[in-house]
């Protein structure tokens, strides 16, 4: 099968890359762009290690989507959430909370947890269940996970208190 | 896993994809939001020589109300958006309740109605990857003429595991289907059959363009249960909708989903309703009538006997609900 030249934005950086019709975007992203941030689980749509964060900011699961269909398209993945040295304030919280263990659902966790947070930074329990419910921990389990999310809410709504202020 | 090599078709418009299905009869898949059928790809349950890609089409993704209060939806609206449309929220609340209930919230940013009202039936022992397969003899779905749920078949036992078909069935929807021969409407109560293997009466070279639901009238509800909710997909599901009051209701229509090749539409139990009203002991044997009319199925991801309690507890409760909608609104 022939491949096709797509054009392909990730955190901001336009990529050339040719892809076969086959290769799913998690595999572009990790074995042709090297950026291995992005994890490879289950590759069957239930684990979501391998969260991607479309142009609406919505959690995708990149094991799921054909990279020739993300053609011209934009995303974000877990490399591309810090600002510089300056972690984002969900990633802050993951550290602050002990949410990570062994860190491999880690950046799926965190990009579903900024598809939320970038919406809603008011979630209630429920609210973070549903965002959270396709992205799966196996060890440290999901109590920590949540009070990380919720701090993050906290720490975001405050910025946006100052920033409304200044 | 990674997926079988195939064409990759995106045609600009549906005609032009409804053109390029007619021309290469076979040997075509069409893929809408993916999460299905690239699934099944990786599993080797499929591996087509073209993908044809629908994923995105506008003209696919439109929600419109109709001159005639009914709402036509198109197949290709991901699931995410439809649960956010206030269209649905507010007027068809079974519906938006089967919507948020599909997958995960990860799933439902990449699914389509459509694309979950045609989902591929499954069974335990198919469902597996190529190497786990390999383990036994194929069945129907394999390429072999037996079924290892149920030795005696004569044909694929496989469930299927829409949520939102049972809601549609309930609220007499249509199916608009498109092929390049023009386009033909189904009544969800038509679209399925009872076979693992041809779930729908889609032939090749249709697919299923938009739904067009009925005005708001009376009162729906959705239920399912799941091992994990937010995430598997159903041991059982029960849709109903009814006009009139709970005492003297003027139209009955219930349908149990995930336990058979196709949505069920359960007849016996809408006509004791409609005759006896919602009264207690009604609602206890249409719940009890269902758990018996179960036992010829055993393609089930749990196991029979607590699948027929399940869905006992799962249609009283869901009728309980019905009639407080229905008595709340008449007060």
């Amino acid at each position: 099968m022939s491949k096709q030249l797509i054009t392909l934005t990730v955190n901001g950086d336009a990529y050339e890359v040719a892809v076969e019709p086959q290769q799913t975007l998690l595999e572009v992203l990790r074995d042709t762009l090297n950026m291995t941030g992005t994890k490879r689980g289950c590759t069957a749509g239930s684990c979501g290690v391998c969260t991607v964060n479309g142009e609406r900011g919505q959690a995708i699961l990149s094991c799921m989507a054909l990279a020739v269909e993300w053609d011209g398209r934009s995303l974000t993945t877990v490399e591309g959430v810090a600002d510089g040295n300056e972690l984002h304030p969900v990633q802050q919280a993951f550290l602050e909370f002990g949410a990570v263990q062994c860190g491999f659902c880690t950046p799926g966790l965190i990009m579903s947890a900024k598809a939320l947070l970038d919406v809603n930074t008011d979630p209630t329990d429920a609210d973070i269940n549903v965002a959270m419910a396709g992205a799966i921990c196996r060890c440290t389990g999901h109590i920590k996970v949540k009070k990380a999310i919720r701090e993050a809410a906290r720490v975001l709504r405050a910025r946006e208190v100052s920033d409304g202020a200044s | 896993m990674q997926l079988p090599p195939f064409e990759y078709i995106r045609p600009a418009s549906l005609a032009e994809g409804l053109q390029l299905l007619a021309d290469r009869p076979g040997d075509v898949a069409v893929m809408a939001g993916g999460t299905d059928l690239l699934l099944n790809m990786k599993f080797r349950l499929e591996s087509p020589k073209y993908l044809l890609s629908l994923n995105g089409l506008t003209e696919m993704q439109q929600v419109e109300e109709q001159p005639d209060g009914s709402l036509r939806i198109g197949a290709g609206c991901k699931l995410t958006d439809l649960a956010n449309n206030p269209l649905i929220r507010d007027r068809y609340p079974a519906l938006h309740a089967a919507i948020e209930s599909v997958g995960s919230l990860h799933v439902r940013n990449m699914a389509t109605i459509g694309g979950n009202i045609c989902l591929e039936t499954r069974c335990w022992y198919t469902n597996q990857s190529e190497t786990w397969r390999e383990t036994r003899e194929g069945c129907f779905k394999t390429d072999n003429q037996l079924c290892h749920v149920i030795k005696t078949a004569s044909k694929c036992h496989a469930l299927s595991s829409t949520d939102t078909g049972p809601v549609l069935m309930a609220m007499d929807a249509v199916a608009v289907v498109v092929s390049a021969d023009g386009e033909r409407r189904v009544p969800m109560v038509d679209f399925y059959r009872d076979d693992g293997i041809e779930h729908t009466v889609l032939k090749p070279g249709e697919v299923l363009a938009a739904i067009v639901v009925p005005p708001p009238n009376g009162h729906t509800v959705f239920a399912k249960l799941a091992q994990r909710e937010g995430l598997d997909f159903a041991a059982g599901t029960f849709a109903a909708a009814m006009t009139g009051s709970s005492e003297a209701p003027e139209s009955v229509r219930l349908v149990m989903g995930s336990i058979a090749p196709e949505p069920r539409l359960m007849e016996d139990g809408a006509r004791i309703l409609l005759s006896e009203g919602f009264t207690d002991e009604a609602i206890e044997t249409v719940a009890g009538a269902a758990r018996s009319a179960l036992s010829e199925v055993t393609n089930l991801f749990t196991p029979s006997g607590y699948k027929r309690r399940l869905i006992r507890a799962l249609i009283k409760d869901a009728l309980l609900q019905l009639r407080d909608q229905a008595e709340n609104n008449n007060a």
